[in-house]
Formats: C-alpha cells, sequence, structure tokens
C-alpha cells in the first residue's frame, strides 16, 4: 500500500456505492485515491464488479408463472378481503345496533303485553288508570273535530301545547 | 405529474377509480413476483406475497404521500410481506405441495428449455455451471442481504433507495451488502 491515502482503514464498504457513483465528490476521491496505492481494495472491488455483473446479466431464475392466472387470483383474494372487511364493518356499524334496536322492541312488546311479566290485565290499579285513560280519550274525541288545530304538527313537539290542547280554542270558533 | 405515471395511478386507485389498480397491477406484476421469489424462493410463497403486498397497495394507497418514489413505496411494501411470509416460515406447504419445482420442470416443453445454441455449448456448459453456482451462493444469504443484492444487482437500485425500502440507514445498507458480496466472493472461489 502505497500513497497518501493508503494509509486510511480500507474503505471496503464504501467500494462497490463508490463505483456507482453514489458518494459525494470529495469522499469518491478519497476512495479513488486509495485504490491507486492498495491492490487489496482493487482485487475486493473486481470481485465485487464481476459478481454483480454476473448477477445483473443472468436470466432471471424466477419460475413462470402464469399472468392471467395470477391476477384472476389476486382479483378473487381482494374481494374476499374487501368483502369480509365490509361485513365486519356492518356488523359493527348495522347488525348490532339493529340487534339491540330488534331486543329492545321485543323487551318493551313483552312488557306491554298485558298479564306479562307480571304487568296487570286490565283489572287491578294500573289496570283500572289505563281504563280511566281510555275513556278520558273517548270523552275527548271532539279533538278529531279540531283537525286544523292539531294537524299544525310542528305543535305537537311544544309539550306545553300538547298539555293545553283540549283548553285550546279551535281557530275559526272564537 | 403524468397522468399514467405509477404516482398518478396510485392516487387513482385511492379514489377507487375503476381500472388504475388493475393498469398498477400489470406494471408491477412481474417485478413483484421477481423480487418476492428473490427473497423467499418458492413460487408460490412468491406469488402469495405478491399478490398480499398489491392488497396492501389497494388498501393502504391513499396513505401514499407521494414523498418518495412509488416504485420504492411499494417495493417497501412488498420485502415487508415477504420477510413477514419468512417469519412466520410456510415450510408445510413445501411439505403438502410436494410437486417439487424439478417435476415442473420436467414437464416443461423440451424444446423451450432448451433454446437453439448461438455459441459455443462447452463455454455454455460452464456458464451454466458458474451462475448455478452463484445463484446457490446468493440463496444462502440471509432474505435480507439478499434483498439487499438483488434490488441493487437485478433492480437497478440505488443504496438510497434500498434504505427506504429496507427502512435501514444508508450505512447499514452497506454494510450488508459488502457482506453479502463478499460472501459471494468466498463461496465463489474468487472468481466469480
Amino acid at each position: 500500500m502505497t500513497g497518501p491515502f493508503a494509509s486510511m482503514p480500507h474503505p471496503v464498504e464504501r467500494l462497490l456505492p463508490y463505483r456507482r457513483g453514489e458518494l459525494a465528490a470529495a469522499e469518491a476521491a478519497g476512495i479513488a485515491a486509495h485504490l491507486e496505492g492498495c491492490a487489496e481494495c482493487r482485487a475486493t472491488l473486481a470481485d465485487f464488479m464481476a459478481i454483480a455483473g454476473r448477477l445483473e446479466r443472468a436470466p432471471d431464475p424466477a419460475p413462470p408463472v402464469q399472468w392471467g392466472a395470477f391476477r384472476a387470483e389476486l382479483r378473487e383474494a381482494l374481494e374476499r378481503r374487501t368483502g369480509r372487511r365490509r361485513a365486519a364493518r356492518s356488523w359493527r356499524f348495522g347488525a348490532l345496533p339493529a340487534a339491540l334496536a330488534a331486543g329492545l322492541a321485543a323487551l318493551v312488546l313483552y312488557l306491554g303485553i298485558p298479564g306479562q311479566n307480571g304487568v296487570p290485565s286490565g283489572r287491578g290499579p294500573l289496570g283500572e288508570s289505563t281504563a280511566v285513560d281510555n275513556a278520558a280519550l273517548a270523552s275527548r274525541l271532539d279533538l278529531i273535530t279540531d283537525l286544523d288545530v292539531v294537524q299544525q304538527l310542528d305543535l305537537l313537539e311544544d309539550f306545553d301545547v300538547i298539555g293545553r290542547l283540549d283548553r285550546l280554542e279551535p281557530t275559526g270558533k272564537s | 405529474m403524468e397522468p399514467s405515471s405509477d404516482e398518478a395511478l396510485c392516487r387513482r386507485v385511492a379514489n377507487r377509480e375503476p381500472g388504475a389498480f388493475d393498469l398498477l397491477v400489470e406494471r408491477y406484476q412481474e417485478r413483484a413476483y421477481r423480487i418476492a421469489w428473490s427473497i423467499v424462493r418458492d413460487r408460490e410463497d412468491a406469488k402469495d406475497c405478491a399478490q398480499e403486498a398489491f392488497i396492501r397497495l389497494h388498501e393502504a394507497a391513499g396513505s401514499f404521500a407521494g414523498q418518495s418514489k412509488f416504485s420504492t413505496w411499494f417495493y417497501r411494501i412488498l420485502v415487508n410481506c415477504c420477510l413477514d411470509s419468512k417469519r412466520r416460515g410456510r415450510g408445510w406447504r413445501r411439505l403438502l405441495v410436494w410437486r417439487d419445482a424439478a417435476a415442473d420442470e420436467r414437464e416443461e416443453d423440451p424444446v423451450e428449455r432448451h433454446p437453439a445454441p448461438t455459441e459455443d455449448p462447452g463455454e455454455r456448459v460452464d456458464e451454466d455451471r458458474q451462475l448455478s453456482r452463484l445463484w446457490d451462493a446468493v440463496d444462502a444469504l440471509s432474505p435480507r442481504q439478499r434483498a439487499v443484492v438483488l434490488l441493487q444487482c437485478r433492480e437497478g437500485l440505488a443504496t438510497k433507495e434500498i434504505a427506504e425500502v429496507l427502512e435501514m440507514s444508508e450505512p447499514t445498507v452497506r454494510v450488508h451488502l459488502h457482506r453479502a458480496f463478499a460472501t459471494l466472493r468466498t463461496r465463489m472461489g474468487k472468481t466469480p
């Protein structure tokens, strides 16, 4: 090994990047100077370049593939994957709330059926109050004659108005 | 950006434009399979890895920021699929699919397998033998070293791009490259 750069440690890991022109100018100049004085690094680089050259030129060693079949399999796999994800999403955001809603509705129905689950069937205190409510409703059928008031549906959102419906003067009567 | 550039196509895939994904697959299928094969060294696994990489590309196309080349981004997905596959170890498949490569080769069209010689058959045999030894030596490298060597020599990626693909620093890639080439040199008996 001779020359001013010859005393630097063998820059073995930078030999290939140097040969491929990937180093900065100053670094590349240092390697070039080292190579001039170092037969060992020159031999290493020559062998590495020979190996790289062979690998670059060698015919493709991978076994052949039918690309039409490859794309068909890919399409199927993609559909399976997106289908599964869609199903999972619909379960998370669709099926679960739907099931909960259905369960809740079933529970309400079950509890609402007279005589079920301890709810009295028309006799007893609760049953009596239901009968009284029905009678009150029947006695206020005149509300139906005041349809022009009732049909103002936005009024129905105002519970205060709803609470006073029976006391409202029908429009056009006063 | 050209409308048919890889990067533009990737954005179209992200927008779920019909045909964009197919176009990108056709453009990259051979490279993807070749790289996958060079890492996993098994035809079926390589196909699976390449297909998995395309599926992940389809899912993640929206996250491609365009800061690197599309090819670098896609190769990273691909190499990760291959390394995952190696980690999981799919050796069982080789036991199930016992129609090995040699059997496939026997069934190939002999005319296609042996094209008309254009050079001295003696030299050809010698060259084939040397190449066969070289590929055996490449086979014996670790998957990561093999990936580094083949991304550079077969796909022409620069050290910086390999570093991005393999999520390593450039000095680490240089170390892998050097060690891999030193191993190949030793195994080839210094006469590559």
